[in-house]
């Protein structure tokens, strides 16, 4: 059995090397060069530096004022310390254990994805619900209306205050139906042909032109608000912002290695997918909430129905125009949900704001402001 | 040994491969997952061993002696001294009942500060990696002041900005210069001769070309257009980086030895494109891959030519933190001489 290895000795003060042998002890390692004095090194006070690798050269610094340095080539030679004196050497690196290292690093590459993919599809998704009612109703305004300053600068605003008091009107009667809840809602009209409307954080909503022109009944605008309002009180629009934030930040680690982003970009387009799946969930729990919404405030719920019915219609005609069915996706099923609900719908409906001429709503954005 | 004696040229060594890396990528991620984050300055650390360790030069590897302990205690360090004021100074800058000259104040100083701490961080950052690296059991080491970086660093930033940009080559030269001519390895310094006006050259050849693009093709609309727009931007500053990259080298020596980076722009952009490639086809996991691709590249285009007396570089080590580490973290910078 092989008692002795070549290695190269470095003395930590200057940069020369020197030939030594090197022969493992009970006690410790007898270093002995080709001219000058033996030393030795008991195992307690010398320490692997490099070597953990196949292949890689065995690196053992002795720590003293000045860090002194052994070098072997040959492998075996860490395989013979283990043999030799196995109690003393735990903290040097053994071969022997390299199979089981690897089938670690497997086991932990396996565990990684499933980790990051439960984090991404469950973990993150169920801690953010539990952090969302506790985001302060002030930040939530605060980032709403800086949506709403960049959505529709103020210069693309209607503010008619005649339509801006109906719409007002609409909105106190299904506010008056809800118990005590923190938002203020604003309303702002965009001067824009599309049939859309939009809910952000903190109470904002934006209704677009195309889509209060096309109304028919004042029922039809309490349906559409009951549903943007309940995304509103359901704080959707925050709990996507977070989610985008924090799923951000879990592709950010998981890329950490990568300095270009090219991985992010691939896995961002990935997670957009993740959240327009996640928002119909959410459409249809602004439907029912909205629904119950209209109820409690005895508004006629085939408003909203007939509104929906209305707009398919007319999908085809002028399909560029219809963007409310891209944000608010399923109409079919969400439609057939509505109608099993308004079936339930008892109270005798009081009509909403039955003194204005409906067909003034026309007019909006036409003023010339 | 005669090794000494005579001049000679010596060469930088790779001998790692990306299999052991993706190993220690796999393991990192895991360790990083289950510890909330906390590993990665471990992993950082690891990764940074292996590398380092495989790297040698005349014989010997380079031994990088940092710890996670190290880099985790400096992040926070940095977090808690420099970081607060920023989170302070941010939150008055949104107070909307104060009056508008004093949030522009507020914003000025957040400013102020952020270039401050970013200079700190590029000079105690390489002096901490420097005082973390050895080499025949011989330390490295920086002795340059960093108040004095900071000061050449807000200077520069403002004339950079002042001239809109032009002053930019001066800049980098003199950082390279004070990063360069004040380290060691054991007692001996490396030194740089390059002048400040050594790239101006090659800088205003890139706008020149750039601006030629961006004038004579419209505003791209099509692809072929587009094409033409991302080369006619690319390929100028690609050249113009791998100039910077090579003058940097080219006039550093150590002792009566000089170094020479003999890289073409064509080498460089191929090497850059296949990185980009193999992490976009990979999702990242090619990471491992690219790492030995430059590392790898930096040891064959990079040799050191003249007389180097061993005996000569004796220990001499220097005492450092990584707090500059922990703040070039926090702020993502990341400029400093190296070979990766």
């Amino acid at each position: 059995m092989q008692t002795h290895w070549h290695g190269v000795h470095l003395d930590g003060r200057t940069a020369r090397r020197s030939a030594v042998t090197v022969h493992p002890s009970q006690d410790g390692l007898v270093i002995t060069p080709e001219t000058g004095e033996t030393r030795r090194w008991a195992y307690a006070e010398i320490r692997q530096i490099q070597g953990r690798y196949a292949g890689e050269q065995i690196r053992i610094e002795r720590r003293d004022d000045v860090a002194e340095a052994l070098l072997i080539d040959d492998a075996s030679f860490l395989s013979a310390l283990h043999r030799l004196v196995p109690d003393r050497v735990t903290h040097f690196h053994n071969p022997a254990r390299r199979p089981t290292l690897t089938r670690l690093t497997v086991a932990a590459g396996l565990l990684s994805v499933g980790l990051i993919g439960w984090l991404y599809v469950w973990g993150v998704p169920a801690m953010i619900a539990v952090a969302t009612p506790y985001v302060p109703v002030a930040w939530e305004e605060e980032i709403g209306a800086a949506a709403v300053d960049y959505l529709i600068p103020a210069e693309e605003r209607c503010t008619e205050p005649e339509h801006a008091a109906v719409i007002r009107r609409v909105v106190a009667r299904l506010t008056a139906s809800v118990s005590p809840q923190p938002y203020t809602f604003r309303v702002h009209i965009a001067d824009s042909p599309d049939v859309n409307a939009l809910a952000a954080p903190g109470g904002h909503i934006i209704l677009f032109r195309g889509l209060l022109q096309r109304m028919r009944t004042p029922e039809e605008l309490a349906g559409v608000l009951a549903h943007e309002m309940q995304h509103v009180l359901l704080r959707h629009g925050t709990r996507a912002l977070l989610q985008s934030f924090s799923t951000g930040l879990l592709l950010a680690f998981i890329t950490s290695g990568d300095p270009s982003g090219a991985a992010a970009l691939g896995l961002e387009s990935a997670h957009i997918l993740n959240l327009l799946r996640h928002s119909r969930h959410q459409e249809a729990e602004a439907d029912r909430a909205g629904m119950d919404m209209l109820r409690a405030a005895q508004i006629d719920p085939k408003g909203m129905i007939a509104f929906f019915e209305s707009i398919r219609q007319h999908e085809h005609e002028q399909p560029g125009l219809l963007h409310y069915f891209s944000t608010h996706p399923d109409t079919a099923g969400r439609m057939s949900a509505l109608r099993d609900r308004t079936m339930r719908a008892s109270a005798q409906p009081v009509a909403v704001v039955p003194d204005y001429d409906w067909r003034r709503m026309r007019t909006v954005c036409t003023s010339g402001e | 040994m005669s090794e000494e004696a005579f001049p000679h040229t010596y060469h930088l060594d790779f001998s790692g491969s990306a299999g052991p890396l993706f190993g220690i990528f796999v393991r990192n991620v895991f360790l990083t997952l289950i510890t909330f984050g906390v590993y990665y300055f471990w992993g950082k650390t690891r990764v940074r061993a292996y590398l380092f360790g495989q790297t040698s030069f005349a014989d010997d590897r380079f031994v990088y002696h940092g710890t996670g302990a190290e880099l985790f205690k400096g992040f926070l360090k940095g977090l808690v001294i420099f970081g607060m004021p920023l989170f302070v100074l941010d939150l008055l800058g949104n107070v909307a009942s104060l009056p508008t000259g004093i949030r522009v104040l507020v914003g000025l100083l957040s400013l102020l500060l952020v270039l401050t701490l970013s200079g700190v961080a590029v000079v105690a950052a390489h002096r901490y990696r420097l005082s973390r690296t050895s080499w025949r059991a011989i330390r490295f080491s920086f002795r340059g002041g960093i108040r004095e970086f900071v000061r050449l660093f807000l200077t520069g930033t403002l004339l950079t900005g002042v001239t809109l940009g032009f002053y930019y080559p001066v800049f980098f030269v003199r950082q390279m210069r004070f990063l360069i001519a004040r380290s060691y390895v054991g007692n001996q310094r490396f030194q740089f001769d390059g002048s400040a006006a050594g790239l101006v050259g090659p800088y205003l050849l890139a706008i020149a070309v750039s601006a030629a693009v961006i004038i004579i093709v419209p505003f791209p609309t099509s692809f072929l257009q587009l094409l033409i727009w991302a080369f006619g931007l690319i390929v100028p500053w690609t050249a113009y980086l791998v100039k910077q990259q090579t003058y940097v080298w080219n006039h550093t020596s150590l002792g009566n030895a000089h170094f020479r980076l003999n890289i073409e722009g064509m080498d460089y952009f191929a090497l850059k494109f296949g990185n980009l490639l193999l992490l976009v086809l990979t999702f990242g996991l090619g990471w491992p891959w690219v790492s030995v691709r430059n590392v790898r590249f930096m040891c064959t285009h990079l040799t050191l030519t003249g007389v180097l007396d061993f005996a000569a570089i004796e220990q001499d080590a220097r005492a450092a933190t990584a707090t500059g580490e922990g703040l070039a973290d926090l702020f993502g910078v990341d400029a400093d001489v190296g070979i990766g």
